[in-house]
């Protein structure tokens, strides 16, 4: 037998509204998408809950809008669905090279696009048992008072470890959030602060209910490292995107995560590039890359190596993308 | 024993003969059984040293729901596998010892109730000082984890044998390296599970298990329960893989059973995921320091080795796997002179124990290392180095090991073949490596380690009115093909079809006793004991076709469901006639064949010395071929020759599935597996941050087998399922040497640990360099 | 709470009062005794879970029951027709695919869901489809030859 699950109450509204009402509702109510996240941690005692609100069944969020200039796709919308979607792949490389390596293919088959902007914090502090986590004291993020990671300070180090966002925040999303009485669009880098214990800025009860992708002419690509070739989370996740721009060589975007406790848009390429790309235009964003981001001892694998590899899969997209 | 096989039952690969239970979802493993028990949890140490200074279980008793309670009061009697070690108690009376020892159990209605009934329990800790590496339990002002074992060391060995100064002394070339190897743990798929049902009326008890040892769980429920052994039954069902996690009695079997006798009915205990991690058993964290001598032409001279392992908080198996670990450095290639120093400590972490290819692992990894680097340093091809260095069977070792078959020379021969060896140099590209290496393994422990005078193995027939045989064993399959070995030894005998056959395995109130799923013994013995009952039941069905064809028994011959005098085609009678015949004068026929290991191959007299003994080794030679990406640190295997010599392949599929999966269980090992402990925590008792490989990190494994034919073994057979592991090892830390320049002496090659490594070579270069320029 | 949940489980239309905190598995396996479909984790790490739901394998220890109210639900005892087992079952035994059997079951449903979209998988795909199914017995190699051989067996070539 499994471990019990708590006790909660499930709605399962068919409208964003209804689900946006249920939760008002509701005292420690969540939102449940594929439960590839969720569940798990719930089944850990992570995550407490007295109702879940189950998106799956409410059409609006399966939308993927191709036809117009932009593109839209539904927070509901599965992994795999984005991985085998011939025109994301054509118009956003990055998005659906992204979503073809999440995890295994059961939880792409059942994981959202939502749910994996939405993606927990991880930790190896954090991700363990209640007996485990007990026996520890707890951390920062859950009940605790200090983060094992990095004891003297004051903050949670756990990383975001969402493949797709990288890869969205190249293109340029924006997100669609619904609130108890409104609609809002906000970009993508909006819904995350670096903080792991609290790393989403949705306002209470907001859902994100959709991404809206511009028509651009960015070309993407992404890759990252992980000890196993499926079912692991990133180490370290990268999305590089590259621009021709008729005078001035090109533009380039680089994004991360698994690396921080939000996705990283790396500031400062375009200074790096200001003299037009050369040989020695990338020992130039390596240094903006690496002081960027900010590996901890968060998994069983040495922090500064996740720093190190990370820079080198930047490298090498990027030299793919120049060709 | 080497009776030759002519019915082609053995020697063709044939399915499992419980394949289709497994493959259609109706195989009952022990947890599927729990439907109407009462549900088990333990509550586990949060600490991993301490005196128990307060225990109150009134709380969660009073929890609605809620039927009975254990601790450690209700554990009176210690248990353990060596009769000379046993020093666990089921549930922790007044000391833990590592964080997860089983403090208190609890049996309820449901799991929500039992899970709330742990978190009211209260406990409290004077903590003592706890150690995580063999080094800080060794040292001088260490406390005592256990207070019989100073210095806490669970045993010491100190063998030597020939002249090992001599041997050195002889060298012209001399190297010395360590090598630290992590520990690891079997993972395998079905998480721990036991059900027991106590009948009070009757005052007895059943317990199904996912034990390999069966048997030995039998004498510690007795023992610990204080009950008398016949009222006892002890069922294994389909099991999902051991790999020697369950070779010994764990602490909840035992649990399972008291708690069933205090609630007088059913309890179900099954262990999550991290759990069965916790209750561990795998293979020490273990750190080997190894001299070897050699001539410039590639001789061995001699040996030293020092090996100390990490044991954790109990005794498990640990004297015979720091035993084992020592006794075959010997048996594999002709060393003039071998010391072996062996250090076995208790630490405050989960209980190491046996784990398949048990105590060689480490040390073949670093013997086959060096082989490699002083081949490289003497100029020669490693496979030459080690032809010069080959055994001749039938021989004696020094430590008084035989070896009666040895097929390693060809082993060598058909891998370096088929991987196109000498004609790699035109296949190297940038980071692409070539690596060999060679292995062994016993075909069971030629003692026992409850020593009782019995045969080693014992297999009943049956045969009745229906013309149906069936086989008894004790043997527990799980998931290795016993069952279709026994199955296919008594078709082979009996000349019939292996549909007549039903086998009836580990049920202790109906098979006969075994000693188990360990040490790779069930071919060789229980195949041993199945020919010999087969040969009796012959014998019997043999006078009775004799006396309806008038013949002499000695000239019946029997194939193809028929008893026929040889020679003649008139003289032939079906086997259900002949079956009918043998029946009348007796009714039912019961049968039984025995195998017992003769006394002289059971080790020296040396203390320690029945360890590593065995009727016969397999031996093993393997290729990998990998990619190492130098910036990543990342490796690819891209692919895996080997050639095993399990000395006549009773069933080639399931000997090749058998390479196989020891081969990539190497793989798993030397790339990615590592258990981590924060404080004695596992961090890594789940199966992300555990990482066993997935089918997309696994490469095309060729696989080859050589048939030396022992001369003991049943039909020839040894063992299969073993003996290739530990060369996955140093073959893929040689090929990465050959691809990057790189000596990696630290298991596993995680990405990280390569990097560190190139770094180092990368900064030992440049300083080399800056020292030839300022010269 | 629990609710009235409609399901087709191997083909049989079910309609079963499910606690709303059930998960998919626990309802399979203690519920309708279905004990084919195993726990070999403590979630959505090892893959002996999987099931499929509307014809995609996916993990049934993560899926909560009531969640996939009107689902089409398929399990490993839903393969066999009559008792013949289908053409991974036979070839997974035959190929011994399967060593201890725990991950077998998982394993064939994943093999299922790609065979169904896919009739010629090449290796590639096969690894791909089955990379969130951990086997611990068998190297996967057999896997691989078992998939194969079931897909040729299905597209009337011999193996």
């Amino acid at each position: 037998m499994s471990e019990a699950l708590p006790e909660f109450d499930l709605a399962r509204p068919a409208t964003v509204e209804e689900a946006v009402a249920a939760r008002a509702g509701a005292g420690d109510a969540r939102y449940l998408a594929g439960g590839t996240d969720l569940v798990v941690n719930m089944r850990r005692g992570i995550v407490a809950a007295d109702r879940l609100i189950d998106l799956t069944g409410i059409a609006e969020l399966d939308r993927l809008d191709l036809d117009g200039g932009g593109t839209v796709i539904g927070a509901g919308v599965k992994l795999a669905a984005v991985a085998e979607n011939a025109e994301i792949g054509a118009r956003y490389p990055a998005v659906a090279e992204a979503a073809a390596v999440i995890a295994g293919p059961q939880h792409r088959k059942m994981g959202t696009v939502g749910g994996n902007l939405c993606l927990d914090t991880r930790c190896v502090y954090y991700n363990q048992s209640e007996w485990w986590r007990r026996a520890n004291d707890y951390c920062l993020k859950y009940r605790g008072n200090v983060c094992h990671v990095a004891p003297g300070g004051d903050r949670c180090w756990a990383p975001f470890s969402g493949d797709l966002a990288p890869a969205l925040l190249i293109h340029g999303a924006e997100i669609e959030i619904a609130g108890a009485d409104d609609r809002r669009r906000m970009a993508l880098s909006d819904l995350y602060t670096d903080d792991g214990a609290d790393h989403l800025t949705l306002g209470d009860g907001e859902l994100v209910v959709a991404v809206h992708l511009p028509a651009d002419n960015w070309r993407s690509a992404y890759d990252k490292i992980r000890v196993r070739d499926s079912i692991d989370f990133p180490l370290a996740g990268v999305a590089v995107g590259l621009k021709e721009r008729a005078t001035g060589g090109p533009e380039l975007r680089i994004a991360l995560t698994g690396t921080d406790s939000r996705p990283v848009l790396v500031d400062g390429i375009a200074e790096a590039l200001a003299d037009g790309f050369d040989d020695s235009t990338f020992p130039a964003i390596e240094k903006r890359l690496k002081k960027q981001v900010q590996p901890m001892s968060t998994t069983t694998l040495n922090a500064p190596y996740r720093r190190t590899a990370a820079a080198v899969v930047a490298k090498r997209l990027i030299a793919r993308l120049v060709g | 024993m080497n009776i030759a096989a002519k019915n082609r039952s053995v020697g063709v690969p044939v399915p499992l003969v419980d394949g289709i239970e497994k493959v259609s979802g109706r195989a009952a493993y022990t947890a599927d059984l729990a439907a109407d028990a009462l549900v088990g949890r333990l509550y586990r140490s949060p600490v991993s040293h301490g005196e128990i200074t307060r225990l109150d279980v009134s709380r969660a008793l009073a929890l609605p729901g809620v039927v009975a309670i254990l601790t450690g009061d209700d554990c009176p009697h210690a248990f353990g596998i060596l009769p000379i070690a046993m020093n666990e108690f089921p549930l922790a009376r007044g000391k833990v010892r590592y964080r997860g020892d089983p403090i208190a159990a609890i049996a309820a209605v449901d799991a929500a109730t039992a899970e709330k009934a742990i978190d009211l329990i209260e406990a409290e800790f004077a903590e003592l000082p706890a150690y995580y590496s063999s080094k800080a339990a060794r040292a001088a002002d260490a406390v005592l984890i256990h207070d019989d074992r100073p210095g806490n060391l669970e045993r010491e060995v100190h063998h030597s044998f020939g002249d090992v100064e001599a041997g050195f002394a002889a060298a012209d070339l001399i190297r010395e390296d360590v090598f630290d190897c992590a520990e690891v743990s079997h993972v395998m798929m079905e998480p721990h599970a036991a059900l027991a049902d106590y009948d009070v009326e009757r005052e007895r008890l059943t317990l199904h298990s996912v034990s390999q040892v069966p048997y030995y769980v039998h004498l510690m429920l007795a023992r610990v329960m204080e009950m008398d052994s016949s009222r006892i039954r002890v069922v294994k069902p389909f099991v999902g893989g051991g790999f020697g996690a369950r070779t010994e009695t764990l602490n909840f079997e035992l649990i399972a059973g008291l708690l069933a006798r205090k609630v007088g009915g059913k309890v179900a205990l099954t262990l999550t995921r991290e759990e069965s991690f916790i209750s561990h058993r795998g293979r020490p964290q273990t750190d080997i320091k190894l001299k070897l001598g050699m001539t410039k032409d590639g001789r061995l001279t001699a040996a030293e080795c020092e090996v100390v392992q990490r044991g954790g908080a109990y005794a498990g198996y640990g004297i015979v796997t720091i035993l084992y670990a020592g006794a075959l450095l010997h048996g594999i290639y002709d060393i003039p002179a071998v010391k072996y120093d062996g250090y076995r400590t208790y630490t405050n972490l989960p209980p190491c124990g046996a784990m398949r290819g048990h105590g060689t692992v480490d040390v073949r990894h670093a013997f086959e290392c060096m082989l490699d680097r002083m081949a490289r340093q003497l100029g020669m091809d490693p496979f030459d180095l080690r032809r010069k260095n080959l055994l001749t069977a039938p021989m004696r070792t020094l430590n008084d090991l035989i070896v009666n078959s040895y097929g390693l020379d060809e082993c060598m021969d058909v891998v370096e073949k088929v991987a196109g060896w000498s004609g790699r140099a035109a296949r190297k590209t940038p980071g692409k490596g070539f690596g060999m290496a060679c292995s062994h393994y016993v075909s069971g422990a030629a003692k026992p380690v409850h020593w009782t005078g019995e045969p080693h193995a014992v297999v009943n027939l049956k045969l009745d009115f229906d013309g149906g045989v069936t086989a008894l064993t004790g043997a527990a399959d799980i998931g290795q093909g016993s069952s279709t070995v026994v199955a296919l030894s008594v078709a082979e005998v009996l000349g019939i079809d292996l549909g007549r056959i039903s086998v009836v395995a580990n049920d202790s109130t109906v098979t006969p006793k075994d000693n188990g799923s360990y040490s790779s013994r069930v071919t060789f013995m229980v195949g041993n004991a199945a020919i010999d009952a087969a040969r009796n039941l012959r014998d019997v069905l043999i006078r009775a076709a004799a006396e309806k064809l008038d013949a002499a028994p000695e000239d019946i011959d029997c194939a193809d469901e028929a008893f026929f005098v040889a020679g003649s085609d008139q003289s032939r009678l079906t086997f259900k006639e002949v079956v009918a015949a043998a029946l009348v004068d007796t009714g039912t026929i019961t049968v039984k064949g025995t195998y017992t290991v003769p006394p002289d191959a059971q080790g020296g007299k040396h203390r320690g010395g029945a360890v590593g003994s065995t009727m016969g080794f397999s031996y093993a030679a393997q290729v990998v071929e990998v990619t190492v990406d130098e910036e990543l640190g990342s490796i690819t295997v891209d692919k895996v020759w080997v050639a095993h010599d399990c000395g006549f392949a009773i069933n080639p599929l399931a000997v090749e599935g058998q390479i196989q999966g020891s081969v990539w269980m190497g793989l798993g090992q030397a790339l990615t597996e590592e258990t981590v402990y924060e404080n004695g925590l596992a961090v890594s008792g789940n199966m992300l941050d555990y990482r066993v490989p997935t089918i997309a990190d696994s490469p095309p494994i060729d696989t080859h087998i050589v048939e030396s034919i022992d001369p003991n073994g049943p039909f020839g057979a040894k063992e299969a399922g073993e003996g290739s592991l530990s060369g996955f090892l140093p073959a893929l830390v040689n090929a990465v040497a050959d691809a990057i320049g790189v000596d990696m002496d630290e298991l596993p090659l995680t990405p990280d640990r390569v990097l560190k490594a190139v770094a180092a070579k990368a900064r030992a270069e440049k300083a080399a360099a800056k020292m030839a320029a300022g010269r | 709470m629990a609710r009235i949940v409609r399901l087709k489980v191997n083909g049989r239309a079910r309609s079963d009062a499910i606690p709303d905190n059930r998960l998919l598995v626990d309802y399979l396996r203690e519920s309708l005794r279905l004990t084919g479909t195993k726990m070999g984790c403590d979630g959505g790490e090892c893959g002996a879970c999987t099931v499929l739901v509307d014809g995609e394998p996916q993990l049934s220890c993560l899926t909560l029951a009531a969640s996939v109210d009107g689902a089409e639900i398929e399990t490993v005892e839903g393969l066999a027709v009559n008792g013949r087992l289908n053409a991974l079952q036979r070839a997974f035994h035959e190929k011994l695919g399967s060593q201890c059997g725990f991950c077998t079951p998982g394993m064939i449903m994943s093999a299922e869901g790609l065979l169904r979209r896919k009739s010629a998988p090449d290796e590639a795909d096969i690894r791909a489809a089955l990379s969130g199914n951990i086997c611990r017995c068998t190297g996967y190699v057999k896997i691989i030859e078992a998939v194969d051989a079931a897909a040729a067996a299905l597209r009337g070539q011999p193996a």
